[in-house]
């Protein structure tokens, strides 16, 4: 198979060292697959061809982008073809009157959004590795960021894909027309976390930049004060562009490394931003600050210039990263919750990272409801990451418990398969793997990724290997 | 009385009296026994929801109509999460009527008619408002449909922010019934602006205005739509300029025997309308490029599909006089996936069979 690959690609694209096939055989999660070949693809007929190979091969081919996932969604835990869209990256056409891009699937995310300027539009998903992620990545897990609040995550930015289909033939999904006739297969391809085909072109919506934007940084003593302001500024009829909460060990994390301004005494923090209007985002960021303050806020302070934003933003992006100095590893989980409960599903979390003697640290989209409990830890100290892996199930659990979801913008990958039926019934799940079956009847694609085995009448995948959680 | 002359009004009862067996499920259970035994009969059926997207699609002609008419719960209304579950036989607007009385919308079509809000996901029809809120498809949460062999199947959250799975209530959209009958959905809510107005200006004038609800344009005049905080508003009326209207008025659709629906990538829609019959009314909704059109036949309509089909887009019938012009145009590249995935929902095909692009 190697040789038949380097004949389709060249030598160079054709990775199988050691080094490689243990960079490329992870994400920025905790699973490590083993894939047998590394390729990296530069045009959509060499994702053709290597497409052709594998099913010759009858072997698994596992689509990745920057692999800053963490759900294993680009692990290859069954083995098999690692297909690196990373060389694919031409932002082909930026076409300022229609305000649309046509991308390779490996351009990174904010690298379009920096070629978009110019014409003053941008790219609206941002998640936080919005430096590094892939806006391929961005399809495949539907990522959402801070600002999806109010502009919808990645599925309602994409207007079309190129994707190679697991027969080997290209198709076209979408147009830059509206509602395009048939049924609506790119809205199905977004968030399929590679499971159904390989993406190789994007396009994409931008939208204009605001006219102007409002930032504030509210301090609160409790974590349900700040819940509540949540609540309080979306039952105040306002849809603010941003939402974000930190707790206090997240933001003295932040503080020690960035000294981006954050209150280190508060207990929790929120990151409110009104985009739009001048005279809009005046009115609105009044009122946001009218209701922090009727919720106990102990401080509102407005971002008074573009570079205080900037580093107020900086603060909250760089979060996790700044989370390496409390311990050599973590672990983020990924959920959604009803903004009405987020209070007692934020206790719920405390009480959980307590229970287990795990230390929780919380920064998340609270305008949307999405979590990101974060626990931090010493994989080497004995039966550790079994307890983290024991508390993240209560986790879910409980956001599920009161009517949220396994996850907001990171995908079910490998890591929450086995918690689908927390949301879904076996009817339910059967429907979803005859999707499977129809896109991917040899189970070519991502294998082992998204839904439970067994989740058909017939097994869709082998079983991994037990002890995968490293 | 034809099926197709029912269709194209609300008449749902008009055909009863034609020999064609009607039902009227209360339920989601009964919905889905009703449905596996329309797939042992292998019995031709049509949805029927308020009748007022039943123009669109290949003709149907039915053993058995089920109407949605007594799935009219609203199951759950959470007005802080700006959520809402109802039933599929919901109209409209009855919906955004309670909506209102919190002072939130779902953004369901301005004009719907007895329109249902199963019928318009399962239409895939958006309002003027996309400009500001964008299309239906980008607000539905979760969807539970009846498959064609009547299984219950539940896709999506009923969070605002989710990707637990493939996104059935996406492809639901616009599916025509043909992955199930929609029974309930969960929709995202927005706050009503506090303020609106609408603003009348010369057609063709450029203007720079940051997210309006829409502006529509027809022969004679271009209409801004702007919603808002009052400041925010009363700014942009001011800087506009234009006669104003203090609330938002919205455009009829003309009635004539024939509608289409034009959907072009938005910068080509000028270019485009510049070709249309002299006979035909329109309604633009600028940069969003959809173009709703009403005209007394459908001559020259086949000229404007081959113009509006060489850039990417499609000119479909919205409401037919006869059979004689072609419902959709060509099909989708993808016809062949787009049927086997129906087939796994539907395998003996008895929910609006043939309805669909390529007659799948």
């Amino acid at each position: 198979m190697y040789d038949e690959l380097v004949a389709a690609l060249d030598a160079e694209r054709v990775l199988q060292t050691p080094l490689a096939l243990h960079v490329y055989g992870r994400d920025a999660g905790v699973y490590r697959g083993q894939p047998t070949v590394v390729v990296l693809p530069e045009t959509t007929a060499e994702v053709v061809r290597v497409v052709e190979i594998a099913n010759r091969h009858e072997v698994p081919v596992v689509a990745r982008g920057a692999g800053t996932g963490l759900a294993a969604g680009a692990v290859a835990t069954e083995g098999g073809i690692v297909l690196v869209t990373t060389k694919m990256n031409r932002i082909e056409e930026i076409d300022p009157d229609n305000r649309t891009a046509l991308v390779g699937p490996g351009v990174i995310n904010l690298d379009l959004s920096k070629a978009a300027e110019p014409y003053a539009l941008h790219f609206a998903p941002d998640p936080s590795s919005q430096a590094a992620c892939t806006i391929g990545g961005n399809v495949a897990n539907n990522s959402g960021g801070p600002h999806c609040l109010a502009e919808g995550s990645t599925v309602n930015h994409v207007l079309a894909l190129e994707v190679v289909l697991a027969d080997g033939s290209v198709a076209m999904v979408g147009s830059a027309a509206p509602d395009p006739i048939g049924l609506d297969l790119r809205g199905l391809l977004v968030g399929s976390e590679g499971t159904l085909a390989i993406v190789t072109k994007i396009l994409v919506r931008l939208l204009p930049n605001p006219p102007d934007v409002r930032t504030l940084l509210c301090s609160f003593d409790s974590i349900a004060d700040a819940a509540a302001t949540v609540s309080g500024i979306i039952a105040a009829g306002i849809v603010p562009a941003a939402l974000e909460m930190m707790d206090q060990a997240i933001t003295r994390a932040v503080e020690n490394w960035l000294h981006a301004g954050l209150p280190t005494d508060a207990t929790a923090i929120l990151l409110a931003e009104v985009v739009g209007d001048t005279a809009a985002v005046e009115a609105e960021a009044k009122v946001m600050a009218e209701v922090a303050h009727a919720h106990h806020a102990r401080d509102v302070r407005m971002a008074a210039d573009d570079s205080e934003r900037a580093l107020l933003w900086k603060g909250r992006k760089a979060a996790f990263g700044a989370v390496a100095q409390a311990a050599p590893n973590y672990y983020l989980h990924d959920t959604v919750v009803p903004r009405t409960r987020l209070v007692e599903t934020m206790a719920k979390v405390y009480e959980i990272g307590a229970r287990h003697e795990l230390q929780m640290l919380n920064v998340f989209h609270a305008g949307d409801g999405n979590l990101h409990p974060l626990m931090v830890f010493d994989a080497s100290i004995p039966g550790m990451t079994e307890k983290v892996q024991q508390a993240a199930d209560e986790l879910v659990a409980a956001c599920v418990a009161v009517g949220g979801v396994l996850s907001g913008e990171h995908g079910i990958g490998r890591e929450k398969r086995d918690l689908m039926p927390l949301m879904f019934s076996a009817t339910d799940l059967d429907a979803q793997a005859r999707i499977k079956e129809t896109f991917d009847p040899h189970n070519r694609f991502n294998p082992g990724k998204v839904l439970p085995t067994g989740a058909r009448c017939f097994d869709l995948g082998a079983s991994v290997p037990p002890g995968a959680w490293v | 009385m034809s099926i197709r002359a029912a269709r194209t009004e609300v008449a749902s009862r008009a055909l009863l009296g034609e020999g064609v067996e009607t039902l009227h499920p209360s339920s989601i259970d009964e919905m889905a026994e009703t449905l596996a035994d329309a797939t042992a009969k292998k019995r031709h059926t049509l949805i029927w929801g308020g009748g007022t997207h039943q123009g669109i699609g290949y003709r149907v002609d039915p053993d058995l109509v089920i109407c949605t008419d007594r799935l009219v719960q609203v199951i759950d209304w959470e007005p802080d999460d700006l959520t809402v579950v109802v039933e599929s036989g919901v109209k409209i607007a009855d919906l955004e009527a309670l909506l209102a009385t919190r002072g939130q919308t779902a953004v369901l079509p301005e004009d719907p008619g007895g329109g249902t809000v199963g019928g318009m996901m399962a239409a895939g029809v958006s309002g003027f408002r996309r400009a500001r809120y964008g299309p239906t498809r980008d607000r539905i949460l979760e969807v539970q449909v009846v498959t064609g062999d009547g299984r219950i199947v539940k896709g999506g959250g009923r969070v605002v922010k989710n990707v637990t799975g493939y996104d059935l209530p996406r492809v639901v959209v616009g599916s025509f019934g043909s992955l199930g009958v929609i029974v309930s959905c969960c929709l995202k809510l927005w706050p009503t602006p506090r303020s609106t107005a609408t603003l009348t200006i010369e057609p063709g004038r450029l203007v720079d205005v940051h997210r309006p609800l829409a502006v529509l344009s027809d022969r004679s005049t271009t209409k801004i739509y702007l919603g808002g905080t009052e400041a925010e508003v009363s700014n942009q009326v001011t800087r506009l300029g234009g006669e104003t209207q203090k609330k938002l008025v919205w455009p009829a659709v003309p009635h004539r025997a024939w509608a289409f629906s034009l959907r072009v990538p938005p910068q080509t829609a000028a270019g485009l309308i510049a070709g249309m019959p002299a006979d035909a009314d329109f309604i633009h909704q600028v940069g969003i490029g959809e173009i709703t059109i009403a005209a007394p036949s459908s001559d020259g309509m086949a000229m404007l599909r081959s113009k509006a089909e060489a850039v990417g887009g499609a000119l479909i019938v919205t409401r037919a006089a006869d059979d004689g012009f072609d419902p959709w145009g060509t099909p989708p590249p993808t016809l062949d996936l787009q049927r086997k995935l129906i087939a796994a929902f539907d395998p003996q095909r008895v929910i609006n069979p043939g309805r669909l692009p390529g007659r799948i």
